[in-house]
């Protein structure tokens, strides 16, 4: 069975950034990499493919496709497997039903989600309706993590997200900071890490390679493998990979948190 | 690249619903109590009439509330009533649009309670395109807990995609749009098939009806057998049947055995028995082969049941008498060639609860026609 993960976090936070980066970075080390975006903008995969965008589920769907295995996933950065889910235009629809039919479809024709080593869901910031959290409530993901900076509303974030999988009862594999400069972040963010129940895998300083690369359609690993930057993401995608147990995270109350970002 | 699926003609007419069709299922498997879990009036009118049959029906009533913040607590709140209340040995939880739209984990629930009898879970809602759909996923949620064996699912699998053929080539999914029609009179067409038999013409006798509608189809064949015998002329009838009651859910064994009963009983031979009673969309094959092989040359055919289910080919040449119980097969069935078209309205809500044949209003004009012969 594949590792199969999602990364959560506040919106914009650096989700896709960082699964596209970790995806790359294990492809390097010889895994094989699944990455599914989950996030109607599609905007999950565009960084292992050099800047393309490749046709969704739901544009196949709503076609009127019979869609098979190789109309949606593509090969990018060193066989990464990219799949991204889509989902109607904004204030159009109901997007979560999407998530819902294209996992369900997934789980039929797919072999790109059991032969790997890697699935990677990356999912969008706001976890709006039930549709969203389909990929867990299928079964499909077996390890959460949380991407956080150390600021407030990003914990906050990052705190409810542990409610919610408290209330799935599903693990939190781990915390992932994304810097964004702010005071003693690094601090701020392992003990919050401590205090829910997890540890701190990574802290990815802020860099603007992130968004040059990311502007020409790279990842940091395939354009600038030998950047400070680059050499964080693979210690991280290491410790992914690396075997470590999961606990149902126990989220904070709101003054805790409040005088956890004051530290 | 990818292969486009033929766009399917779109159709107008409300049809059969793919959460009414996984309730039948249900109780053909003996569930005692189903769960919908979804709005109070989903379904109603069928939940209501399956109670005549003995299987419960109960909802979770989600309202706005519900829809906005999921059902799982009613659910769990229903499924605990439900053990306690009806004490069943087997429970189905059945999807419905709302739910599944809002992405509600039936089995979620299912273990939370951990309920000591099996439950089946049924994931569907009612925006399928063939009602079958419905079915299939009843069936396959039965064989996923051990109730039914992988062989009785495949050979339930192949009947239902027969059935959704049968409907696509003449049946309610054949036309952008059917009207709705009442049939001929009922009167009307009994004076000419009397007329056919007075005159010493053969005919074929044919039931070919879907599951317990087969409960009052089978009055119409038995009317057809005993007036022909009261008018001198039993010997030019041929009787054939799907009551089989060898193949099937037990519910469907259980009335093929009823039905033929009460047949014997009332002097009604059983000439050919054409399949079962879940056979209806391949039986009238069978059939065919057999009038192909002994009767090709037999003046007119009374069909009741599935009658478009029949193939034309050995029977285009005889004047046929149909009886259904769709306003909307009317058509349909005129265009295939049939002469005569009776319609049997709110047959099937007749047939629901029932162990004896009931009594058809065609069966009883004939027999009202030769009441002083
Ligand atoms: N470590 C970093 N240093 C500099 N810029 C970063 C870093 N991580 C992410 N970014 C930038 O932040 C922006 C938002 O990142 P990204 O799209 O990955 O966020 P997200 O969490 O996936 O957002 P959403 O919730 O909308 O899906 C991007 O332009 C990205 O390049
Ligand atoms: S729309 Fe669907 S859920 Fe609503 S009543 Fe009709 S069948 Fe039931
Ligand atoms: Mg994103």
């Amino acid at each position: 069975m594949p590792k199969q993960i999602a990364i959560y976090g506040k919106g914009g936070i650096g989700k896709s950034s960082t699964a596209s980066n970790v995806a790359a970075a294990c492809a390097d080390e010889g895994y094989r990499v699944t990455i599914i975006g989950c996030d109607p903008k599609s905007d999950s995969s565009i960084t292992l493919l050099q800047g393309r965008r490749i046709p969704t589920i739901m544009d196949l769907m709503r076609e009127g496709i019979d869609i098979k295995e190789e109309d949606i996933v593509f090969k990018g950065y060193k066989g990464v497997k990219c799949l991204e889910i889509g989902g109607p235009e904004p204030g159009i629809g109901c997007a979560g039903r999407g998530i819902i039919v294209a996992i369900s479809l997934l789980k039929k024709i797919s072999r790109a989600i059991e032969d790997t080593d890697l699935v990677i869901y990356d999912v969008p910031g706001d976890i709006v309706c039930g549709g969203f959290v389909a990929p867990v409530k299928k079964g499909l993901v077996n390890e959460a993590y949380v991407l956080t900076s150390g600021e407030y509303m990003p914990l906050y974030a990052a705190n409810n997200i542990c409610k919610g999988l408290s209330r799935l009862e599903m693990t939190l594999n781990g915390v992932i900071c994304n810097s964004r400069g702010a005071l003693n972040e690094e601090k701020i963010v392992s003990e919050f890490a401590k205090e829910v129940g997890s540890q701190l895998l990574a802290f990815i300083p802020k860099d603007v390679l992130v968004q040059t690369c990311e502007r020409d359609g790279y990842s940091v690993i395939e354009k600038a493998p030998d950047s400070q930057i680059a050499a964080v993401y693979r210690k991280l995608a290491k410790s992914i990979m690396g075997k470590r147990e999961g606990k149902i995270p126990v989220p904070l109350d709101d003054s805790r948190l409040r005088e956890l970002t004051r530290i | 690249m990818p292969v486009k699926k033929e766009k399917e003609p779109l159709i107008m007419h409300p049809r059969p619903s793919s959460i009414v069709a996984a309730l039948y299922t249900l109780r053909d498997l003996d569930t005692d109590v189903v769960i919908l879990h979804g709005p109070p009036g989903c379904s109603f009118k069928h939940a209501r009439l399956l109670e005549e049959d003995g299987m419960r029906v109960v909802t979770t009533s989600l309202d706005e509330t519900g829809f906005v913040f999921g059902g799982h607590d009613a659910l769990v709140e229903v499924l605990e009533k439900v053990i306690e209340r009806f004490n069943p040995r087997r429970i189905g939880i059945v999807g419905t649009c709302a739910s599944m739209i809002i992405g509600e984990e039936l089995h979620e629930a299912v273990t939370q309670v951990q309920p000591d009898v099996p439950v089946i879970e049924v994931d569907v809602h009612a925006g399928y395109r063939d009602n079958t759909k419905g079915v299939v996923m009843a069936l396959e949620s039965a064989l996923a807990s051990g109730i039914i064996s992988e062989a009785e699912f495949e050979r339930q699998k192949a009947l239902l995609k027969e059935a959704t053929l049968v409907e696509k080539r003449h049946g309610a999914a054949s036309k952008e749009y059917l009207e709705p029609n009442r049939g001929d009179l009922k009167y009307k067409v009994a004076e000419r098939l009397l007329e056919l038999i007075k005159q010493g013409k053969k005919g074929l006798n044919i039931l070919n009806a879907k599951k317990e509608t087969a409960f009052m189809f089978a009055d119409i064949n038995l009317a057809v057998a005993q007036v022909a015998q009261k008018l001198g002329y039993g010997s030019n009838i041929v009787n054939m049947v799907n009551l089989d009651d060898n193949v099937g859910l037990p519910k469907n064994r259980r009335n093929a055995r009823e039905i033929k009963d009460d047949l014997k009983e009332k002097g009604f031979e059983i000439h050919h028995i054409i399949g079962g009673l879940d056979e209806y969309p391949v039986a009238g094959n069978t059939a065919d082969k057999i009038i192909g092989e002994k009767y090709s040359d037999y003046d007119f055919a009374v069909i009741s049941g599935v009658p478009h289910a029949l193939p034309m080919n050995n029977i285009k040449n005889m004047e046929l008498f149909s009886v259904t119980n769709g306003p909307r097969q009317v058509i349909p069935l005129k265009e295939m060639g049939h002469t005569h078209v009776v319609v049997e309205i709110d047959l099937h809500p007749k047939t629901l609860g029932v162990s004896h044949i009931v009594e058809s209003e065609f069966g009883a004009t004939l027999r009202e026609m030769v009441k002083d012969a």
